[in-house]
């Protein structure tokens, strides 16, 4: 018998097989773009399709129940003319500010305390998440009695103290309704970055600390040039989410004070509520809620340009 | 007995899904119903009057159900600009202040029904005119007006030797003067709030003579002498009068700080009488209700007139048109007042005698000032312009500073300045 090569050639020979879109999408490029898409078909029709529907409004003379007409700029020209416009924007800026510097601050102190160990650590960590977990609604009202000047406890104390009754009027004076906002707003916004920076501190190995003390580094040392620089990133990312969550902050002051008195407490989102909704005016209220888009989209740029250098 | 397998339970409860999904749509297919919005009421008998009796009594007489959604107090404007913005949702809402004016161009002419019922039942206040008719047509039939009036603490008052209410702001300030100085300061809202700011500022500024816009629509006209005055009687009434923590109050403050004790007058609406009855009989006791004072130029009060609207796009407008008439009608409209007592004020002169008035006598001052009532930002057309000045909160910022010692030019001055950039812009 003599030996036929023409059968072993063939089968040299890449056989031809029909399409299989297992291995199909096996590939990564395609399998990257199936996962992807979901996602972004999400991000698309949740914050996309608001964000250009919010900018078209903006640019239009939109009221509620007419068509509107593109008037471009001219809602922010408005904007800038109304001296109530720059009042929101200062208390903004300084809401934001100043509660997530107190949170950032806090929520460092509270991690440092949580990570230590003590009896009933757990339960402890589970109660610090309370302000977070109830309803920022029902937990404003809660405020809104601890700030009255006949119930407050705050002011039983004072005047306990020997301050004279009926004590300071909380939500009546500009200054002080600003402080406490503020107050409320870190009260409310402490558990998020206790309990994200202490996942980070858990994080950092026992070693670096002990390499640290057999150096001779005193406590402040070691948190200064080991906790620190390791924390650094969770604190970065912790931070923006909270300068957004802050900046459109839109409950707290709706229940509390609804921008009074004089407009001290009146915040971009609040502002912009009263314009669109109470007013009925949906493109100047979306003109002077887009103003947060500048300021917030710096922030994320400086910040996310910081990460990536660091 | 065998025991259902865990086959024969999904099996149970798919067949219970399906059909509870399609048993609505089945449901809204055998027979048509008409969909009412309205905000909770602070009387709950007035909502359970509607559901238990109105309700089921049209259904009996036509076939045609109602459903009586309910949405919470201070919810419904924004649920109107949704239904609007949507085009989908109830067929009837409450709708008041100055909201009927912003959408009139999606309200169906009711004319026909006011008509008759104006007819009917002895004729319509003009107040309700002033808040409903847009361009010589009925866009909205009123049902009542919650009013804002003075509730006033009658022992405190008479230890300073007051027996009846003062008539004037000026005396009313004197009196003030005397219960601050035993510790029974007064209580008006000064702050953001919505119905107990606007329910005294500008009845205040009125009865002063002034006004923000003329009725042509166009002229500011706050900065006058008699903006001034009302200033200077404001702070002057802030300073020796009144609780420091008015300037921060929102609208439950002064309900709070009434059961509290803490203050011995406010300007509200008749629920605080009808609240302290139910719940703090003693306070009840010593509270009486009278109209605002009067200023130089006259007594004025806020018209807050609940109205019902039908959605001109909705598919079921004739249906609810018909519905509205029926309600209207004097059969079902006096009983669902008698339910409410009197915290919804009639505008429809045949109920000006009628025996709800008799069941809280102290009440009655709230039909009286209907007369001398208007909506906020009169004698200017109610449009956008005067929302946004009225949602910016110009003319209560304006007092408040005013109060807080900001000279009385200054004051007007920034009020002005708004106003003339709202105005300009429309």
């Amino acid at each position: 018998m003599s030996i036929r090569s023409e059968p072993l050639l063939r089968v040299a020979l890449p056989p031809r097989r029909a399409f299989s879109l297992a291995l199909w999408l096996d590939r990564e490029a395609v399998f990257s773009w199936v996962m992807m898409t979901l996602p972004m078909l999400f991000l698309a029709a949740l914050v996309g399709y608001p964000l250009v529907y919010g900018i078209l409004l903006s640019l239009q003379d939109r009221v509620v129940s007419k068509p509107g007409h593109f008037v471009g700029l001219r809602n922010f020209i408005t904007d800038f003319h109304d001296p109530i416009f720059w009042r929101v924007a200062v208390n903004t800026f300084v809401y934001t500010i100043v509660a997530t510097l107190l949170k950032m601050v806090g929520g460092l102190g509270l991690a440092l305390a949580m990570n230590q160990h003590f009896r009933m650590k757990n339960l402890m960590r589970a109660l610090l998440l309370l302000p977070f977990i109830v309803p920022t609604v029902l937990s404003t009202v809660a405020w809104m009695w601890m700030l009255d000047p006949a119930f407050s406890v705050v002011n039983r104390v004072l005047i306990g103290l020997g301050m004279r009754t009926p004590g300071p009027s909380w939500l009546g004076t500009p200054i002080l309704a600003m402080f406490s906002i503020i107050m409320i707003n870190t009260w409310r916004g402490l558990p998020f970055y206790g309990i994200t920076l202490l996942a980070g501190l858990q994080t950092v190995p026992p070693e670096l600390y002990e390499a640290a003390t057999i150096d001779g580094a005193s406590g402040w040392q070691r948190f200064r040039f080991v906790t620190l620089p390791l924390l650094k990133p969770i604190i970065l990312i912790v931070t923006l989410f909270s300068v957004i969550f802050t900046f459109a902050d839109f409950q707290l002051v709706y229940v509390l004070t609804h921008g009074g008195p004089q407009n001290a407490t009146n915040l971009f989102a609040t502002y912009a509520f009263d314009i669109g909704m109470g007013a009925g005016q949906l493109g100047l209220g979306a003109s002077v809620a887009l103003m947060m888009l500048p300021a917030l989209a710096l922030l994320i740029v400086a910040l996310t340009l910081y990460m990536r250098r660091a | 007995m065998k025991s259902a397998s865990r086959r024969d339970f999904l099996k149970i409860a798919v067949a219970g899904a399906a059909g509870a999904a399609w048993a609505p749509a089945a449901g809204r297919a055998a027979s048509k119903s008409v969909t009412m919005l309205h905000e909770t009421s602070f009387i709950p008998p007035f909502d359970e009057y509607f559901q238990k009796t109105l309700a089921p009594a049209y259904e009996k007489e036509t076939g045609v159900g109602v459903v009586y959604e309910l949405t919470s107090v201070g919810s419904s404007p924004t649920r109107i600009s949704t239904i609007i913005e949507t085009g989908s949702g109830a067929d009837v809402t409450i709708i008041f202040l100055l909201y009927p004016f912003l959408y009139a161009d999606k309200l169906m002419d009711v004319s026909d029904i006011a008509e008759e019922a104006g007819k009917q039942q002895g004729g319509w206040y003009d107040a309700a005119k002033e808040a409903a008719v847009i361009d010589g047509k009925w866009r909205a039939i009123p049902h009542s007006n919650i009013g804002q009036l003075m509730n006033w603490r009658t022992d405190w008052f008479a230890e300073v030797g007051v027996k009846t209410f003062p008539g004037t702001w000026e005396e009313l300030y004197e009196v003030g003067k005397k219960l601050k100085a035993k510790d029974h300061p007064f209580g008006f809202e000064l702050g953001h709030g919505f119905g107990d700011n606007h329910g005294w500022i500008y009845p205040l500024l009125w009865s002063y003579g002034g006004h923000e816009v003329e009725a042509d629509g166009k002229t500011v006209v706050i900065d006058s002498d008699e903006t001034a005055k009302a200033l200077d009687f404001a702070r002057k009434f802030f300073k020796d009068c009144m609780f420091d923590d008015v300037l921060g109050w929102t609208d439950p403050s002064n309900n709070k700080a009434w059961m509290a004790e803490q203050i011995s007058c406010t300007n509200n609406a008749e629920s605080i009488l009808w609240f302290a009855k139910r719940n703090f009989p003693d306070i009840a006791k010593v509270t009486d209700q009278a109209q605002n004072p009067q200023g130089p130029k006259g007594r004025f009060h806020l018209l807050d007139c609940q109205s019902h609207a039908v959605f001109d796009f909705s598919p079921q407008k004739e249906e609810a048109h018909k519905f509205l008439r029926w309600l209207t009608a004097e059969k079902q409209l006096g009983a669902w007042y008698e339910s409410g007592e009197s915290y919804y004020q009639p505008f429809l002169h045949a109920y000006d005698n009628a025996p709800m008035w008799q069941v809280e006598p102290r009440n009655i001052p709230y039909r009286d000032a209907m007369a001398t009532a208007h909506l906020p930002g009169w004698p200017a057309p109610p449009d956008r312009r005067l929302a946004e000045a009225v949602a910016k909160y110009v003319i209560v910022d304006m007092f408040a500073k005013a109060c807080t010692g900001t000279a009385t030019k200054d004051a007007i001055k920034s009020a002005e300045t708004q106003l003339k950039g709202i105005y300009k812009t429309a």
